[in-house]
């Protein structure tokens, strides 16, 4: 078949030094479900040697979180998440598609019903047509979530334009199967907001500046740190005590994570989570797609949190938001989830 | 090297092996079993017929069992980074994966020992060690990923083989199954016990190829408080070789001496820009471990003995992320010589250490006259290194080129009294030269070694002692 980049798929090495950052290695030590075995059974696919719709192959394709935490460890450069990307490109074609997945695809790809949703939520209102930037990504699961997440980022930079139109990046689309699809709404949003684009979401920032270029796009801890907007430091205050979680994307895919803690630095005092770079098991819809080995994925994490004693976790995603609230209050903890725009305009 | 068709095994066969382990610790999809098809060495591919991941010696024992009373295949395996296709399963059966045998099971600090299941991780037992104030010296390149049953299996090696040697000196005892399906425990936790034939040194580095290993106990050192790391630059490999046998001439056993040829330091620099000396033809990385006096006077010896030699340029590194630094440009050796191709070939020969220079110039005149791109790097302490070969995967002409140019290599190691592997091991992909680095006796000894332990020959087929 003709599924993958050969210059891709060919770099790998199949070391095996990705096994232990993998997260479904570690629930499952099996080397189907690692990064090198998926490339293995990619490389299967491409030769004739196993079916891409073999069910036991379409699992491994669902089963990974697609958290890109194999990248930074590779000695050899593989950009697994592409491969991940043209892999269900492929394989969830048609009735292939998990049927969880397709409303989300649906309502992100006509936008009248988020528009209307979040409006009724009141996220950050769009600004004016054909504003040079920098702009605000209204993203679409943020809109209607967490629509204060757009206000907070406005108030710690007045100047940002929330984007006018619509607000889904594609990365979904393209995280979920339709590559072509979410690389062609990247591109429409970067025509139609023009200069920088600013994104409270790690998924959205990896997927954008993927496709439009990394100088087009800048996370929300980097805008804030390269303009200067860091509050000056509170003295004689007791600083919350703040746990972080990255973004997979933001941290795997763009190198992104320094930042967020001279950010999150200088109005509180950070506590490093042990797993604060693993996945929290969100992952865009794996959430939705897979809740079993999700909750197994957050679990460790949650616990962290508690041992760690802090007043609020800190995410710079929206998905990841979701999970860890949702995780935290199941447990039972008195812990806050907060996206770091509402900690950074001190509205915790 | 292609892989089998399946179903050699019965589907009675598998019935036992889900009545000894449970149904969803063993797996015959088509997805599993090309996965395990390979481990971390290139243009080796053969599937099993099924994969078990067995939870205890108990079930370990039951697999073997049912295994050799049909004559199906048994390949152990840890995390599949070797480079030798020991882990391949060349004659299709069974792959018993140690996944699931990953507790850490003990670390005595008055003994200074630990306890492991084969599945633990080397980077884990590192760790664990370290919290105990002790050292677990073998570090293969691989230690993040290697289990600790695939490290006892091939004898892993590691930057600190010089100073501390390698695996087999640090495995006290072993537990592990035979062919037979008996389970036998090996040495133990005592420093001295010389009751019976040494059978944890034959099971070391035996890859798979006798017993399944189940459990094992490895030796652990004091730590050491402070570390210290220099650099040196040199026009020829031949001067490093002498800076090198002057070190050792002045009675120092350092703990790094590791070396980097011109293609490599190219390759880091055009990959990483860590500032390497481009015009070099070689680097050379030392440093040693200890108490504070003793590593300044090691490293002050050695920079002596570069400078002597007609180093470029020698700086030692004043703190630990200077040190750092300098380890960096070894780590991503590989790294950066892999992006030079779809292809590439990790191998490993050793030499006595004299001969190092001179192997390194004659493998430069091999790679020349075959047209492959060689750079080499390795050990240079211990005479280990490692030529690495780069190339289109996609060209059989090409990898039919870097055969070639390993077979010289092979012969050019064995002519200057060297092996044909010093810590990768042999596995399927040395087998056809083993009979040129051992005699005829020796190899007729092992496969009756082999029968002993394995009467149904039935445990890594077609590896060593086949």
């Amino acid at each position: 078949m003709n599924v993958f980049d050969p210059e891709v798929l060919g770099r790998c090495m199949s070391c095996g030094f990705c096994l232990p950052a993998c997260p479904t290695y570690a629930l499952t030590g099996d080397e189907a479900s690692s990064p090198r075995g998926r490339i293995t059974l990619m490389r299967g696919i491409e030769d004739g040697t196993v079916s891409l719709f073999d069910p036991a192959v379409q699992e491994q394709a669902s089963m990974c979180l697609g958290c890109r935490a194999c990248e930074p460890v590779c000695p050899a450069g593989v950009s697994y998440g592409l491969l991940l990307e043209q892999w269900r490109d492929t394989a969830w074609r048609g009735r292939d598609t998990p049927w969880l997945v397709r409303p989300l695809l649906a309502l992100t790809r006509h936008d009248l019903v988020l528009r209307v949703l979040g409006r009724l939520r009141r996220h950050a209102r769009p600004g004016p047509r054909r504003h040079p930037g920098p702009h605000l990504l209204l993203g679409c699961v943020e809109r209607v979530l967490f629509p204060g997440v757009s206000r907070a980022a406005r108030a710690v930079d007045p100047d940002l334009q929330p984007g006018r139109g619509p607000g889904c990046c594609g990365a979904l689309h393209a995280h979920n199967g339709r590559l072509g699809e979410g690389e062609a709404m990247a591109r429409a949003l970067g025509d139609r907001l023009p200069g920088t684009i600013v994104t409270t979401s790690g998924g959205c920032a990896a997927h954008l500046a993927g496709v439009l270029g990394r100088d087009r796009v800048a996370e929300l801890s980097e805008w804030i740190v390269r303009r200067g907007l860091l509050p000056p430091a509170r003295t004689g205050q007791a600083r919350p005590r703040v746990a972080i979680q990255d973004s997979c994307h933001l941290r795997n895919g763009l190198g992104v994570s320094a930042t967020i803690r001279t950010a999150v630095g200088a109005v509180a005092e950070i506590v490093e989570l042990p797993s604060a770079r693993d996945c929290c098991g969100a992952a865009g819809t794996y959430s939705l797609l897979r809740p079993r080995e999700s909750a197994r994925i957050i679990a460790p994490k949650v616990r962290e949190i508690a041992d760690a004693g802090v007043d609020l976790v800190v995410t710079v995603n929206p998905g990841c938001q979701r999970q860890l609230r949702t995780a935290v209050r199941r447990a039972g903890l008195e812990v806050e989830v907060v996206h770091l725009a509402e900690l950074m305009a001190g509205q915790r | 090297m292609t892989g089998r068709t399946a179903g050699a095994v019965d589907e009675q066969v598998i019935d036992r092996l889900r009545d000894a382990v449970g149904a969803r610790w063993v797996r015959t999809d088509a997805a599993t079993r090309r996965a395990y098809a390979r481990d971390a060495t290139p243009l080796f591919d053969a599937e099993p017929d099924v994969v078990v991941q067995p939870g205890t010696t108990a079930e370990v024992a039951a697999v073997v069992r049912i295994a050799a009373a049909h004559g199906v295949p048994v390949v152990a395996r840890g995390a599949g980074t070797n480079l030798c296709a020991a882990t391949v399963a060349t004659h299709g059966g069974i792959v018993l994966s140690a996944t699931r045998m990953d507790r850490l099971l003990e670390v005595s600090e008055a003994e200074q020992l630990a306890v492991v299941q084969p599945g633990v991780t080397t980077t884990a037992l590192a760790t664990a060690a370290a919290a105990a104030g002790l050292l677990y010296p073998p570090d293969p390149g691989s230690r993040a990923v290697s289990t600790i049953g695939g490290n006892v299996a091939t004898c892993a090696g590691g930057l600190r083989g010089l100073k501390y040697g390698v695996t087999r000196n640090y495995v006290l005892g072993t537990e592990a199954v035979l062919g037979t399906g008996e389970i036998i425990r090996t040495g133990g936790r005592l420093v001295k016990d010389v009751a019976g034939y040494d059978l944890t040194r034959l099971l070391v580095g035996s890859e798979g190829t006798l017993a399944v290993l189940t459990e094992i106990t490895v030796a652990l050192v004091p730590a050491p408080p402070t570390a210290g790391y220099g650099v040196a630059y040199f026009d020829s490999l031949a001067d490093a070789g002498r800076a090198v046998a002057a070190v050792v001439g002045a009675g120092l056993v350092p703990a790094t001496l590791e070396f980097l040829d011109a293609t490599c330091i190219e390759a880091v620099e055009s990959h990483a820009g860590l500032g390497l000396d481009r015009g070099a033809g070689a680097l050379l990385l030392f440093g040693d471990d200890g108490a504070p006096a003793q590593v300044d006077a090691a490293l002050a010896t050695m920079v002596t003995a570069c400078r002597d030699a007609g180093a470029r340029a020698v700086t030692t590194a004043p703190d630990v992320a200077t040190a750092e630094d300098l380890l960096a440009a070894r780590r991503c050796t590989l790294p950066a010589l892999s992006r030079l191709g779809s292809l590439t070939v990790l191998e490993d020969v050793s030499v006595p250490r004299p001969r190092l220079a001179e192997a390194v110039a004659r493998i430069g005149d091999i790679a020349r006259g075959t047209g492959v791109r060689v750079g080499v790097f390795g050990h240079a302490g211990d005479g280990n290194l490692h030529p690495t070969a780069v190339a289109d995967g996609q060209d059989p002409a090409q990898v039919a080129a870097v055969h070639r140019t390993f077979e010289q290599i092979f012969q050019l190691a064995l002519d200057l009294g060297g092996t044909i592997t010093g810590e990768h091991g042999v596995g399927a992909a040395k087998l056809a030269w083993l009979p040129r680095r051992l005699d005829p006796a020796q190899l007729a000894l092992m496969r009756r070694l082999k029968a002993a332990f394995d009467p149904a020959g039935i445990l890594n087929p077609g590896k060593l002692g086949s």
